[in-house]
Order: structure tokens, then C-alpha cells, then sequence
């Protein structure tokens, strides 16, 4: 049944209504405008860096006895374990014994699935997304940062 | 305005009275620093207020609740909780209230709650109980979701979909195509239905107006006349296991790819249209949707969820309901009032 469109005469909204609404959009506002951070609320920052051909990054690898480097397959890792990008970016600012309990986890879970892990290197990368070899860019340039071995972090320098 | 003209879109909107006021209004009038005719309604601000607080189709509110549940509901069964419930600590970066916590929350907690939230969901979506279900399902699904955004990114796919519920929370949202409704006498537009929806209409388009504000404001005009939308499609299709031909079609050519990011730019910005002009919902709503598929095909980026959010909230399912299907068809005729017959 289609209700009447005509509304009851003296029909307001209530003053707490109101009060929510107005009070609901200005956080909502003021949160988008100024770019704050309070989740739920956001400042709703979606690509909003315009990117350069060179693009800065770190790639962890895991080392066997042999010293053959396997990029840790962080796709095919559970769900925790794949925000690897902002783990990595935040690595170094990580206390020692932070960095050495994220090693930890991840040699223990490429471990599980079957990988053998004497240690973990970790690489700051520069890839220039411009120079393309077929698909793909080009290989990216490497420093080695970090080793990580049992329960230890050190800086490579 | 009578049905046959209305649009597919917010045809509830109707002139609202002059008395409304903002919270605050009365505040500057007392100081005496608003201008008498603000006072009186008739500035922006006003129109605005007039606008959200205009009297609203208890259907609108209804369609928009059935759908924001549903999809709160398909969120909270298949989301990956208790998976991210076994994360090691030390790969934990909270945000928000979960900064309280030095892990994610136990994976009994997270069955808990995901099992109150589901089932909340689903009842407020049916609407039993709504006053209860809906907000109920909400809180449930607040550190949950907060979970998915703890990885050290904040993931705005499910954001909107709960920034798009906040209004209804409080709201008569179960007074029709609900189990509520079903005991009670059918319920008459009025301005209890009309401001949820619209505040939430709000809330969708700026959430697409801020995300090109951002743009703006950090990348400026060099977001569209750089290469910036090749340079992120080339990195984006690098770090996928197989070169991804969409992203490669659009880098590789930079005409394209300056025309692409010029479109996603207008749309952002231009989305708040719909609101002044809900006609353009059929413009701006489709391009949104467009622009959520490409980024999913070139990009691997699942905004599923906020798109379907924003298709919920800003179609108006019932006026397109009475367009396919005509208030009375297939009813049995009744008497006809005599006034009619005329």
C-alpha cells in the first residue's frame, strides 16, 4: 500500500534530531576537510599523492642454509599477515625487540608451510615503474637494511 | 509534484517549513550575530536544513535500511575476523579504540561478536525489533570491522557502509516493509523518515567529494596533468602475480590515462550534485559505480561494498518500485469513492 504523500500538518523533526544530524555531519565534515583520522571516521585519503616514475619500497626475503633469498609470499599468507607494506615502512622505527617478534612471526608462518628460514633480510627498494622490460619494470635497485635471525634484528647499515 | 514526474531519485523531496532551525542557529540569533533573514529561513543554510528535514517516504527509509543491513550482513559472514583474530602481536597496528588493546581481540571474542552481529544484521534487516537489532548489529560490528583496518591501512570499502547506518541507528527505520510494521497501521510520510535518509545521502557524496578534495589539496593539479595514474596502474600491475592487461592498457597510453584520472577527479568532486539536482544521481551514481569496477579490474581493489552502499542510499528504490509496478496493480478493485468516479 502507497502511503499518502501528504505529511501531517505541524510535523517537525525533533530538536534531538537535529542536534544529532548537525553534530553528525560537522565531525563528518571537519574530518574530510582537514584530512583527521578518528575511525569510522575519515579523512577519506584515497591515492590522493600523485606518484613519480621512481617509487620507494622495501622487499622482505627469506633465506635458506644455502643462502638462496625467497621473497616471502605475504599474498598467500592469512589475513594478518598482509599489511606488509606499512609493517615494512614502519620497520625501522620499531624497537629491537619489535622487529625481531615480526621476523619471529613471519619466518614461523613461512616455516608452517613448508619454507626453510635461516634468516630474513629485509631491502629497501627504488623501482622506476616507467623503464619496462616486457610487463613488468624493471628490476628494482636493492639495499640490504635489516637481518633478521631467531629472536634477533640488526641493522645492516 | 505529482508521481508520474518524479524522478527515480529522491522524489521525496518536498518544501519543509521556514521555522526549522539548526541546533546552533538559535544560538547566534541570541548573540544577535545572524542576519534577521537567516533567522527567518531563507538563507543557504536554511535551505539546506529545510532540505534534510523535509518530510520523507517511510519506504525510502525502509528500502535503505533492508539494504544497508543486507549488506552488513554479507560483510560480517564472509569477512576474514577470525582469520585476522590469530595474528601475531607483533604484526598488530590498531586504530582507534582498538589502541587499547596489544593484540587483536581472542578468537572466542571475535566468534562472539561476529555471531551477535550477524544475527542482529539479519534481524534488523527483516526488521523485528529494529529499534534494538539495528544499533545492536552496528556496535557489534564496530570492532570488527575496526579489525580489518588494523593491519596499518584504514580500509574505507566497509567506512562508508557504517558511516551510511549512523543516521538510521536512532531512526524509525522498521516503520515499513518490516515485521514490525505488520502489527501496526501502515505508516504516513512525515519528517521522521525523511532526515536519516538524507543525512546518509549526504555522508555517501561527501565521502566522494573529500576523497577528490584530498587529491587536490596534496597532489593538486598534478594529479591529473602528471603521469600519476600511469605511474600508480604500472606499480599496481607489478605487484600483482600476472601482469593485469586493464592497468596496462590505460598506462600504456598517456592520453588515456590523463582523460581517466580527469574523469575520477570530476566525479569525486562533482558527485555532490546529486543532492542539489537528483536527476543527476543517474549520471553520478553510474560513474561511481564504473569507477569502482575499473579500479577492481586494473587494480585487484575490492570497493564492492561502497559502491553498493552508495547505490542503496541514493536510489530511490521505491519510486522506482511505483514506475515498474503502479501503486494498485493487481489489487483487487474496491469500492471507488465517489469523488473519483468524477
Amino acid at each position: 500500500m502507497k502511503p499518502s504523500p501528504s505529511p501531517r500538518a505541524g510535523d517537525q523533526a525533533p530538536r534531538w534530531a537535529r542536534w544529532f544530524v548537525g553534530a553528525y555531519l560537522a565531525v563528518f565534515v571537519v574530518c574530510g576537510v582537514f584530512g583527521f583520522e578518528a575511525w569510522p571516521l575519515t579523512g577519506w585519503r584515497l591515492f590522493a599523492d600523485a606518484r613519480q616514475a621512481r617509487q620507494p619500497g622495501f622487499q622482505a626475503v627469506t633465506v635458506d642454509a644455502d643462502g638462496r633469498e625467497t621473497p616471502i609470499p605475504f599474498r598467500d599468507l592469512p589475513a594478518g599477515f598482509r599489511g606488509d607494506v606499512q609493517v615494512l615502512k614502519g620497520f625501522a622505527d620499531l624497537p629491537t625487540a619489535r622487529q625481531a617478534a615480526v621476523c619471529q612471526a613471519w619466518a614461523q608462518e613461512v616455516r608452517a608451510r613448508g619454507g626453510e628460514v635461516a634468516e630474513i633480510r629485509i631491502y629497501a627498494t627504488v623501482t622506476d615503474v616507467s623503464e619496462r622490460v616486457g610487463d613488468r619494470a624493471a628490476p628494482p635497485t636493492r639495499a640490504r637494511r635489516f637481518t633478521c635471525r631467531p629472536r634477533t634484528a640488526d641493522a645492516a647499515g | 509534484m505529482p508521481p508520474g514526474e518524479r524522478g527515480a531519485v529522491d522524489s521525496d523531496r518536498r518544501p519543509g517549513s521556514g521555522r526549522a532551525t539548526l541546533p546552533l542557529r538559535g544560538a547566534w540569533r541570541r548573540l544577535g550575530r545572524l542576519p534577521h533573514a537567516r533567522a527567518k529561513g531563507s538563507g543557504p543554510l536554511a535551505g539546506v536544513e529545510r532540505w534534510l528535514f523535509a518530510p520523507g517516504d517511510p519506504r525510502r527509509l525502509a528500502a535503505a535500511r533492508i539494504g544497508l543491513c543486507g549488506l552488513l550482513a554479507a560483510r560480517l559472514a564472509s569477512g576474514p575476523y577470525p582469520e585476522l583474530a590469530t595474528q601475531p602481536p607483533a604484526l598488530f597496528r590498531p586504530i582507534s579504540f582498538l589502541r587499547l588493546l596489544d593484540r587483536m581481540p581472542s578468537p572466542e571474542v571475535v566468534a562472539a561478536l561476529q555471531a551477535l552481529a550477524l544475527g542482529a544484521a539479519v534481524l534488523a534487516c527483516v526488521g523485528l525489533l529494529t529499534r534494538v537489532t539495528l544499533p545492536v548489529a552496528w556496535l557489534a560490528a564496530l570492532p570488527l570491522v575496526a579489525m580489518t583496518s588494523s593491519l596499518g591501512k584504514v580500509v574505507h570499502n566497509d567506512v562508508l557502509l557504517l558511516l551510511c547506518l549512523v543516521p538510521l541507528l536512532p531512526s524509525r527505520a522498521g516503520a515499513a516493509w518490516s515485521l514490525d510494521a505488520r502489527q501496526r497501521p501502515p505508516a504516513r510520510p512525515g519528517t521522521a523518515f525523511g532526515w536519516p535518509v538524507r543525512t546518509a545521502m549526504v555522508v555517501a557524496a561527501g565521502a566522494y567529494f573529500f576523497s577528490g578534495l584530498g587529491k587536490l589539496l596534496h597532489a593538486g593539479p598534478a594529479w591529473v596533468l602528471s603521469d600519476n595514474v600511469r605511474w600508480v596502474l604500472y606499480a599496481s600491475s607489478d605487484t600483482q602475480p600476472d601482469p593485469n592487461p586493464f592497468a596496462l592498457f590505460v598506462a600504456d597510453r598517456p592520453v588515456l590515462a590523463h582523460l581517466v584520472a580527469a574523469a575520477t577527479l570530476a566525479v569525486e568532486l562533482g558527485f555532490p550534485l546529486v543532492l542539489w539536482r537528483p536527476r543527476l544521481a543517474w549520471l553520478f551514481v553510474p560513474a561511481a559505480l564504473a569507477m569502482h569496477a575499473g579500479i577492481g579490474l586494473a587494480m585487484r581493489l575490492d570497493y564492492s561494498v561502497m559502491a553498493a552502499t552508495v547505490l542503496v542510499v541514493l536510489v530511490d528504490w521505491p519510486a522506482l518500485l511505483d514506475r515498474f509496478h503502479p501503486p494498485g496493480q493487481g489489487e483487487v478493485p474496491g469500492p471507488v469513492p465517489v469523488e473519483e468516479r468524477r
